[in-house]
Order: structure tokens, then sequence, then C-alpha cells
């Protein structure tokens, strides 16, 4: 192996190391100005963290398995799990090896950083090591990754993609010039190495590299850093607090643009939804079209599917929820003489039905009905109509007003003396879960609280109903709040069940949610029967939700019965006669998360 | 078999047009699918404006039709176009070559239970306009306390209603709650009587002094603003939550009945009936007329006329009249064959 030539320079290079002096630059004041954005909390943790042994070895873990191997999308997808991981895997792996090359083989030319790249002009006869024919397997899987990539731009339905995004003209350029770089590595390596010196495909390739890197932290290929950067953060545990600065920026700049929520959006169901994907809005964000970005982060219902599928992890609801927070408002409710009258339940359970039981009293009636059979000691803490949890103003951006609601309840329950809260709509629960501080009461969802109920012996179950259910996750619980198992097997204690072909993380939204501030009811229809008709693919007799809104939503189109989960267990289920049974049991029962059972 | 003149629906429109047919020479066969006729007029207990009874109307129309061929508790089952008319075969087995056919269809009650909200089948205090018919007509009704003392109606329950998938407005509920407001208050004169609206739609002949009557001799207090929740006290009684919307404010009032005026809406039940005979759905959801102003008894079909409610919410007199209009319009049809 020698050098063919005395000068370790040529012009050709020269694009090169512009383009990589210069997206360098830009890419290292992009990160500076995010941190000094943080909040100085924030910024001490996140910049801490960073020094962790045990941080870094997660991070350098996260960034292999996300950021390079993809191994997220390769569970959602193969083909572009594969088309993903072999340009990002393959690329690193040849700069990798290139510079282990130039370290076993020219180790005096290895602060000259360009050779690596350009190897083959330089070097004469370097093609029969292991390392280059591992460099030539991986030039190989990157082509191919680059011929998938070609094929889904025209044809993206055989990717299983039914929409993508349209790039815009940086994108196409930045596109292209990824193209054209590893064709063109590979024609000018096979050139030289067969002795023809020709300079056009070294150039080309040099320029390609260039033009690539000029166009990156302008177009979605900032996402390929800013990815790296958000996945340090994310293991720093930061989170989004201001708009459009910070972790909001970073994850706008993670979004690489592929698509993918474009398809889940249960908006889409109505193709002038189409451009209000959390893809558009991060496009938008960095446009910084206002615009545009109010509309997008108005309509949306805040289900929180997009992020559920997201590959990097852009927090599609959060973005929006700043986005309306940072909306001024002359005037704004006033809570300053409202006190919520709570019933003095020492020792007892305390039952939060919500806004949504007043309009669906079926639910708060099936669950007064199961507490009274189990025996259990309880106050409903709103029959009599109560103060709202504080979600609605809090998804709608009113962050101070939700606040001011949130301590006014929290005091209230605090001062009520109850162990625990029970809470049946997901809404309230989602609120509770997040933003209340209440030492000392669990807050517990009735699904998880009838199932201790019927494990306990508390309630007996009747013969299983004949009935086949299909379950629809609600947002707010399910991706919401994590909660996908104890419903199913609530409802297989009671009943047959059966399941949609889009489920847990991937549920429809029913179309009902009150995250949209800008949807009319004819748009909705159009969500609410789409998301049926998941249900009914499911062929089961009879629809089981657990919130509210769902079951009003879905009662008003659906074919079949829509029944609360609640209704489906009091209907199934029956009080327990033998008292000394129930003492003997309740014991258990306190042990666990609940309280005390009275006879 | 050639001028076979078949009526589907007995209620008073089929009646009526069974009864104008008779006169014109005619013998028209009448399908009722319930085992006896009258349809919902059979149902109700006195008639606005004047209060006539609603059974007594429908036992002169029945005497009236004795000459026709009337097919009780029967369906139609399939039904087939032919050359100059169509072939249908009832649930009975009889299959009837008609040259003419006549929808009368009609309506159907909202269910008055999808507005959860209003808790009909939750509360025991809870009725609907029919149920409170019945119930003056003479049947037990166990929700219906012996005396009173508040009793609310609820106009508009499911109609001009986007979210109870009907837009549309039911034309006689308002009428008929101030009717009811009135008997309510001829049989409990202590009780107070609150109907709530958000527009009253009083068009009819006579319709205007109702009304005037209801506030006036019977003090039957009219509040615009919709119910927006119903709860149940634990001593039974109800709270209803409202807006007052003409004073802006809120209301919380405790009643001891409240009666869901439901409204009219298409009936589901002949969706494979109008299917089968190529009938086309108006964007309301009822039966498109070949033309809305100038021809509402033709469909757009040969020889298919309809009359009464299945095009729309219908008072009494507007379905007899139209039954007679699509019963001339039958037999210039005939004609014409």
């Amino acid at each position: 192996m020698t050098e063919r030539f005395n000068d370790s320079f040529h012009p050709f290079v020269i694009p090169f190391l512009a383009g990589m002096a210069f997206v360098i630059t830009v890419c290292l004041i992009k990160a500076v100005v995010v941190v000094f954005q943080m909040e100085s909390g924030e910024r001490r943790r996140y910049l801490l963290s960073l020094l962790k042994p045990n941080i870094i070895v997660k991070n350098i873990y996260d960034i292999i398995v996300d950021c390079l191997l993809h191994v997220r999308l390769w569970k959602r997808n193969r083909m572009l799990g594969f088309m993903h991981s072999s340009i990002a895997f393959g690329w690193f792996m040849i700069i990798l090896l290139g510079h282990i090359q130039v370290l076993l083989y020219c180790p005096d030319r290895i602060s000259t950083f360009y050779y690596p790249i350009f190897f083959d002009w330089f070097i004469e006869g370097g093609q029969h090591t292991l390392i280059s024919i591992l460099l030539d397997l991986f030039l190989y899987v990157i082509l191919a990754g680059i011929a998938l990539a070609i094929v889904k731009r025209f044809y993206s339905r055989l990717f299983g993609m039914r929409r993508t995004t349209r790039p815009t003209l940086l994108n196409v350029i930045g596109l292209y010039s990824l193209w054209a770089i590893f064709p063109l590595r590979f024609i000018a390596e096979q050139c030289a190495r067969s002795g023809n010196l020709t300079l056009a495909p070294w150039w080309a390739y040099s320029i390609a590299l260039c033009v690539f890197m000029c166009v990156l932290p302008f177009s979605r290929y900032l996402h390929i850093p800013a990815e790296m950067m958000l996945v340090t953060m994310r293991n720093a545990h930061i989170t989004i607090s201001r708009p459009g600065k910070g972790i909001a920026r970073v994850q706008t700049d993670s979004c690489p643009n592929c698509g993918v929520c474009i398809d889940a959006c249960p908006m889409n169901a109505d193709p002038a939804n189409l451009k209000d994907s959390t893809v558009y809005l991060t496009r938008q964000i960095r446009r910084h079209n206002d615009r545009r970005v109010g509309q997008i982060s108005d309509k949306c219902m805040l289900c929180g599917k997009c992020t559920s599928v997201c590959q990097v992890g852009v927090d599609g609801p959060k973005l929006r929820i700043l986005a309306r927070a940072a909306r001024k408002y002359n005037i704004g409710p006033d809570f300053s003489n409202v006190r919520p009258d709570v019933p003095k339940s020492s020792g007892k359970i305390l039952y939060f039905g919500g806004c949504m039981s007043q309009l669906t009293p079926l639910i708060g009636r099936s669950i007064e009905s199961v507490l009274k059979k189990s025996g259990v000691e309880y106050k409903w803490m709103d029959r009599d109509g109560g103060l709202c949890c504080g979600r609605p103003l809090h998804t709608a951006g009113r962050l101070k007003e939700a606040r001011e609601l949130v301590l006014r309840n929290q005091e209230a329950i605090l001062a009520s003396g109850a162990h625990t809260l029970l809470v049946s709509c997901p809404i309230c629960y989602r609120e509770f879960k997040e933003r209340y501080v209440l030492p000392g009461i669990s807050v517990i969802h009735y699904a998880d609280f009838m199932i201790e109920l019927i494990q306990s012996g508390s309630i007996g179950l009747k013969e299983k109903s004949d009935i086949c259910y299909v379950y629809h996750d609600p947002c707010e619980l399910g991706r919401g709040c994590g909660m996908y198992e104890t419903p199913r097997r609530l409802i297989a204690q009671a009943a047959g069940i059966a399941e949609a072909p889009k489920n847990r993380t991937e549920s429809v939204c029913c179309g009902g949610s009150l995250g949209s501030l800008s949807l009319d009811f004819a748009h909705r229809e159009k969500i609410t029967r789409a998301s049926l008709q998941n249900l009914y693919d499911s062929g089961a007799d009879a629809i089981a939700t657990a919130c509210p809104l769902c079951q009003a939503t879905f009662s008003r189109y659906s074919d079949r019965p829509v029944k609360d989960l609640a209704q489906i267990i009091d209907e199934q289920t029956v009080a327990v006669i033998d008292n000394s049974r129930r003492r003997e049991t309740g014991c258990d029962i306190e042990g666990a998360t609940l309280a005390k059972i009275g006879n | 078999m050639h001028d076979n003149i078949v009526i589907i629906g007995g209620g008073i429109a089929g009646m009526e047009a069974a009864k104008a047919l008779l006169a014109l020479g005619h013998t028209p066969i009448l399908i009722e699918s319930a085992p006896t006729l009258g349809g919902h007029v059979g149902r109700w207990h006195k008639l606005f404006p004047d209060l006539t009874s609603a059974r007594e109307l429908v036992a002169r129309l029945r005497s009236e039709i004795v000459g026709a061929n009337i097919f009780l508790g029967t369906q139609v089952i399939s039904m087939n176009r032919l050359a100059d008319g169509y072939s249908l075969k009832l649930s009975n087995g009889i299959v009837i070559n008609a040259s003419a056919l006549l929808i009368s269809t009609g309506f159907k009650l909202f269910e008055a239970d999808r507005k959860e909200e209003y808790g009909y089948g939750v509360y025991d205090r809870v009725i609907t306009n029919a149920d409170l018919e019945d119930w003056f007509s003479g049947a037990d009704d166990a929700r219906i306390p012996q005396q009173p003392q508040t009793v609310g109606f609820v106009h508009c329950v499911g109609s001009r209603d986007l979210k109870a998938c009907n837009g549309q407005c039911s034309k006689v509920c308002c009428a008929t709650a101030i009717k009811q407001a009135i008997e309510i208050k001829e049989r409990f004169p202590f009780a107070r009587v609150y109907c709530f609206y958000m527009d009253l739609r009083l068009f009819g002949k006579k319709y205007e002094d109702f009304y005037v009557n209801a506030q006036r001799d019977y003090a039957v207090q009219f509040i615009r603003g919709r119910v927006s929740e119903v709860s149940e006290t634990i001593d039974g009684h109800l709270q209803v939550k409202a807006e007052d919307t003409l004073s802006g404010k809120p209301l919380k009032m405790q009643l001891d009945l409240l009666v869901l005026m439901a409204g009219v809406v298409r009936n589901t039940a002949v969706q494979e009936l109008t299917s089968m005979a190529g009938l086309e759905t108006d964007s309301d959801g009822f039966l498109r007329s070949r033309d809305n102003e100038y021809a509402v008894v033709e469909s757009g079909q040969p020889g298919i006329f309809y009359a009464g409610a299945c095009t729309g919410p219908k008072t009494v007199p507007e379905t007899i009249a139209e039954a007679r209009s699509a019963a001339l319009s039958i037999h210039a049809y005939l004609k014409t064959l």
C-alpha cells in the first residue's frame, strides 16, 4: 500500500472541507443557543447529566439504537427500518472504518482528516485488506438503502405508507445530494482502483458532500445532529416548558419529516386536515409561520397518537399546548370566590365524577351501584356539581387559570380527609395524575378499583355474558396514562372481548376530544365514523370504552350499543351476601391500595 | 288487477288516502305492520288546537275504509319493478301486482334515551311526550307522581340538534308542549309548569292563541334556554340545570316530573323498503319528493306517491290534505296508463 502522490492535498477536497467547516460551525452555534435558552436550573441539570458515567453510557446506547440502528422504526416497518438504518449505520461504519484504515496503513496521515473520505485517491493498492472489504460491504448496504429510498420517494405505498410529506426545495436539494454521494463515491473508488485517475468523479463526490452539508442545517437533515441532542436531553429528564426554545426547539429540529404521523393522525379521516399533522407543525415552527402554527395547534385533538408512532419522540400535543399558551387573552375567568363544596369523608373513598358524568349519568350511577354492592364507605364529591378538574383549560393553553382551579380542588380534597380519590373520567384522571399534589391520598381509576374488588371477593361475578365487546382505548387513559390491560382484564371477566385492528397505543381518537379548539361538528363526524369503522372491524356485538366523552360521541353514530366499562361491570356483578367473608377479605384489600370495608 | 293500488302504512295518511280512493271508485289495499290502524295519532290523546279526541278521529277514519282490503301485522318483504307497475311480496305470503304505490310510512319518535344528559331511562321521573299522552289516555305510569308540584317540559329533544344527528325542526312539538302543559295544569291546577324552549314556532291556525292562553289562563312559565343537565337528588326529585338566556342567568331548580318533547325523525324501519323501491333520501334524512315546492306527494319513481310525515314532520291537517292530494294524483296517474 503506497501513497500515489508526494503531495497529500488536491483542490477537490476544498468543497468537502468547506462544507464540513460550515456544518460543524452552524450546528455548534445552534446547540449553544439551545443550551442558553434553557431555564437556568434545567441547564445545570442537563450539563451535569452529560458528565455522569451512567447517563453517558445510556446516551451512547440510545444514540446507537435510536439514531443509527433505528430499532423503533424496524419494529414498526421493516422496509423503512432497513432503509434508514442502512444509510445511517452504514455511513457511520464507513466513517469509523475509514479512520481505522488510515490509522492502520498510513498513521502519519491521521491528522489529515479528509484522508478517510478520499482514501483510494491518495493511497494505491488498499483494496484487498479486511477493512477495505468491510468498507465495500457497507457501501453496498448504503447503496441498497438509497435504492429503496428512491423507490419510496415515488411509490411510498410499497412501504405501507398511504401518505407522505411533500418536500420543500431545500429538502429536495438535500435529498438529491444525499442520493448522489454514495454512487459517486463508488464510481470514484472503482475508477481509482483500476488506475484511471480522472478527477471528475472525485470532484463530483466532494461537491455532493459539500452541498449536503451546506443544506443540512436548514433542511430536515438537521434531525441527524438534533436527534442525538434530544436523546441526551431526554435522558436528563428535561421537559418542554417554553415554546420554540430549549428542548422544544430540539424536538422540532429532530423531526425527520418522515410522515409516519400523517397516516396515524385520526383527523385525516377527512382529507381537509391532511396538512395539520405534527410533521407540518414542526415544519411551520421552523419557518416561524405563526399563523399556520396557530391554526395547526388549535385544530389538533391532542390524542397523542403522533407521539406514540414518532420515531424520534416529538411530543406533538405538548408543542401545541405551548403554542396555544403563547396567545394573550385580555380577559380570563376569575376563580377567586369559587370554593368547591367537598363533603367530609374522613377514612372514606372520595368519588370524583367530573363534569362529563353529569352528561352521562349512567356511568356515575353504575359506579355508585358497584360501590354500594361492595359495601365500601364513600362520598360522591361532585354529585351536586363541582369544580372542573382543570384539564380543558390546560389543553386550551390557559395554564395559569388551570393552575388556579387545580389549587382550589387540591385544597378541598386534602381537607376532606379521604384516603382515596376514585376517578371515573380519564380526562380528569390524567390531570389528577400529572398536575395535582395530594400527599396521603391515592388517586385511583375505577378500572383498577373494580378489579381489586373482584379479586378480593368484595363483589361477586355473575355468569359471563354472551355479548362480545370490543374495547376502545380512550386517548387520555391509554396513551395519556398508560392503562391498556386492566380494562381488558375487567371485560374478559364479565363478557367476551374482541380486538380492533388498531388498538392500544394505536387506538383511533373518537373525535369528541375537547383538545381541539377549532374542529367543527361536521369534521368531527367523519373522524368518529372512521374510528367506529375500526371498532366494527373487530366483529364485536357492542363497544366498550372507559371515557364518558368517547361513549357520548360514539353513541351518536354507532349502529351497535356503546357502554362504559362501569356499566358492564355493574350489570355483571352482584353483592356478596356473606358478611363474614366480606370482613375477612376486607383485610386483604386494606393491605392493598384500597380502603376500609364496612359491613 | 291492472288498477291495484297499494298503500304502505296505515296511519292517518294511509287511512285518509284509502278513504279518498274508495270515493274515487278504487279498491285500495292497505298494508300496516302494526296489529292496529292509526299509527302515532292512534296513540295520542287530544289534538291541537281545539283539543279534539285523536281516538275519535282514528275511529271515524277506520269506519270509513271498511271497503278497502286491509292487511294488519303485515310487512312488504320484497319488491320488484314490472313494466307497468310493481310486484310486492308480503310477509303473509301474498304477492300483489300493483299499478300504483302510496308510501305513508310516517316518522319515528326520537329515542329520548339517546340524550343521556336528560336522564330518560336513568331517572324515575323523566318521561316523554308520548308517555304523557298514554297516561292522559288512561294508562298507568308509575313515573308520574300523585300530586306533582313542579313539572318541566324540555322542547326540541332530538330536534334541531346536530349532536343527535337530527338537524331539522320537528314542527309539531312546540304546540304539543303547550297543549300538554295546559292539560297538566287542568289536572293539577296548583302545579307550577315550566317550558324550556330555544325558539317557539307557533305558525299554525290558532297556535298563537294557544300560547297566549297557556301564559295568561294557565300561568305556564316559558324559559328561553336549553336544559344542560339533569340529575337526581337523594329524595328522588330531579334537579335541572339550565340557562335563562333572556336574563343571562344560570338556573338550577327541583322538579317532580320532567317531560321530554321527543322530536320527529325519519322512520328507519322502512329503509329496506325504500331502497328496494329506488327511492331517494333528502338531505334531512326523510324521503325526497320530486319537487319540494310543487310536487311533494310525488316521488322520483313512476307510480310511487307519498303522503304524510314520510317526507318530513307534518301536522294532522297537513297530513290529511296530503293524503287527499296523493289520492287524486294516483287517480290521475292510473288514467294515463
